[in-house]
């Protein structure tokens, strides 16, 4: 997680969770508000990878997690 | 306890510490960092922020611990049947009987009966049926005045840009517009709607709460009957009847201060000067009262940035986008600069801090 992101969890900027999907990941998450608006649409800007690519490349939220794999959340690279 | 100014910036919350002198005050590290902070108060201990970021979204965020730890309110977000999506949360507000209040955009209000764990959003304002005469300012259609009659849990108003301000009588059920006399010139057809105006900043007066004062994008005006009728007050010694905050004398329902601007197109300070002006004879004429402030500044003050004490004398405080906080100890007679070099100020509460 990133730093700002991990602050709103304590500190935690590592979780280990099971779940099928990349989704299912990101939704057992306590910061789940932060990545997901209220209508459980991931936030335009949030982009995630798994094992270092770009978690699109492989269905986006619905792709598959065989065990064992690092899901990192990175924000765009943006601001002022 | 002590006294502080709060001060949300775009880039986290800012507390300065001091006593009531309200001469001294100390700056202390940041919290929140990388938040936008659009408002920030203190209630009985606990600090409550509305807290936007433009990647993970509109927040409000809780610390009992004066902001050692966080905690987030959870649930914040429209109704699917509004067809809205939640965009920033602007300001929180206590109400009666341990009723929390939360402005947001778009155009909507929230309502916490547990001290802003969860909010429930307020149907009859997402339901408005004036709601598509309704349009956005540059700073989105936002719900940035709440104001709660001090002596009737009843009567509350909200002001939202560019919808105008709306009064409720029954505790938030139902929401009558109040904009009777308040301009909106750029609407050239009809510069007098039903609804629409752009309300900068709206307050009642907490000593007589039938009388309310509001900045708005076309002028300066006052009602004294509970918003029915206002009343425009510019053009009898201030410079402009553009700006965004107004403060008020937490006694003397005649005093009022505002920061003009030179106009919509062009929003910084009027006349290449940091000016305060107050009136104390109810908006009838206008003063400077900038004795401190800077003589050569082209600077904005938000609607958010402007606040009062209830300290007698009472202490005024505001904040520019320049990241400068200047603090009035005796009513607007003479000014200090509190902190400079901060980031840009979108908000100055002022609290009691541990």
């Amino acid at each position: 997680m990133p730093s700002l992101l991990a602050e709103q969890a304590r500190g935690q900027k590592e979780f280990e969770v099971e779940a099928p999907t990349v989704g299912a990941a990101l939704r057992a998450l306590p910061l789940r508000d932060l990545l997901f608006d209220e209508r459980d649409e991931l936030r335009p800007l949030v982009n995630v990878y798994v094992n270092g690519v770009d978690a699109r490349e492989r269905g986006g939220l619905e792709a598959e997690l065989r065990g064992g794999e690092t899901v990192r959340v990175v924000a765009a690279i943006a601001g002022g | 306890m002590s006294l502080a100014i709060l001060v949300g910036t775009r880039k986290g919350l800012f507390v300065l510490r001091g006593d009531e002198d309200r001469r001294t005050w100390k700056l202390e590290e940041p919290l929140l960092p990388g938040w936008d902070v659009f408002h920030a108060i203190t209630h009985d201990g606990v600090v409550y922020v509305a807290a936007n970021n433009f990647v993970y979204g509109a927040t409000v965020q809780r610390s009992t611990d004066f902001g050692q730890t966080w905690e987030r309110s959870e649930g914040l977000g429209l109704p699917e049947d509004s067809g809205l999506t939640l965009e920033k949360s602007w300001h929180v507000e206590p109400g009666h009987d341990g009723t929390f209040w939360l402005g947001a955009a778009p155009g909507a209000l929230f309502r916490s009966e547990d001290a802003g764990e969860t909010w429930a959003p307020v149907q009859s304002i997402l339901e408005h049926p004036t709601r598509d005469r309704w349009n956005p300012g540059a700073g989105g259609m936002c719900t940035h005045s709440i104001q709660i009659d001090p002596h009737d849990p009843k009567t509350m108003y909200v002001g939202i840009s560019a919808a105008g301000v709306f009064r409720s009588e029954d505790g938030g059920e139902s929401w009558t517009p109040a904009n009777k006399g308040t301009a909106a010139d750029f609407m050239p057809d009809d510069p007098f709607p039903e609804v629409g105006q752009c309300v900068h900043k709206l307050l009642v007066h907490p000593a007589q709460p039938e009388r309310l004062w509001q900045q708005n994008h076309c002028g300066v005006y006052r009602s004294d009957d509970r918003g029915e009728n206002w009343e425009r007050l510019e053009g009898n010694g201030l410079p402009s009847g553009f700006g965004f905050p107004i403060a008020l004398h937490p006694r003397d329902p005649d005093v009022a201060l505002v920061v003009p601007e030179e106009g919509a197109e062009n929003r910084v300070t009027a006349g290449g000067r940091l000016g305060v002006y107050k009136t104390t004879d109810g908006g009838r004429s206008w003063a400077l009262s900038s004795n401190g402030l800077p003589e050569q500044a082209w600077v904005a003050v938000l609607r958010e940035c402007m606040s009062y004490d209830h300290l007698d004398p009472f202490g005024v405080y505001l904040g520019t986008q320049s990241g400068s906080v200047f603090v009035s100890p005796d009513e607007g007679e003479a000014w200090i600069e509190a902190a400079s070099q901060l980031p840009p100020i979108l908000s100055v509460e002022v609290g009691e801090w541990e």
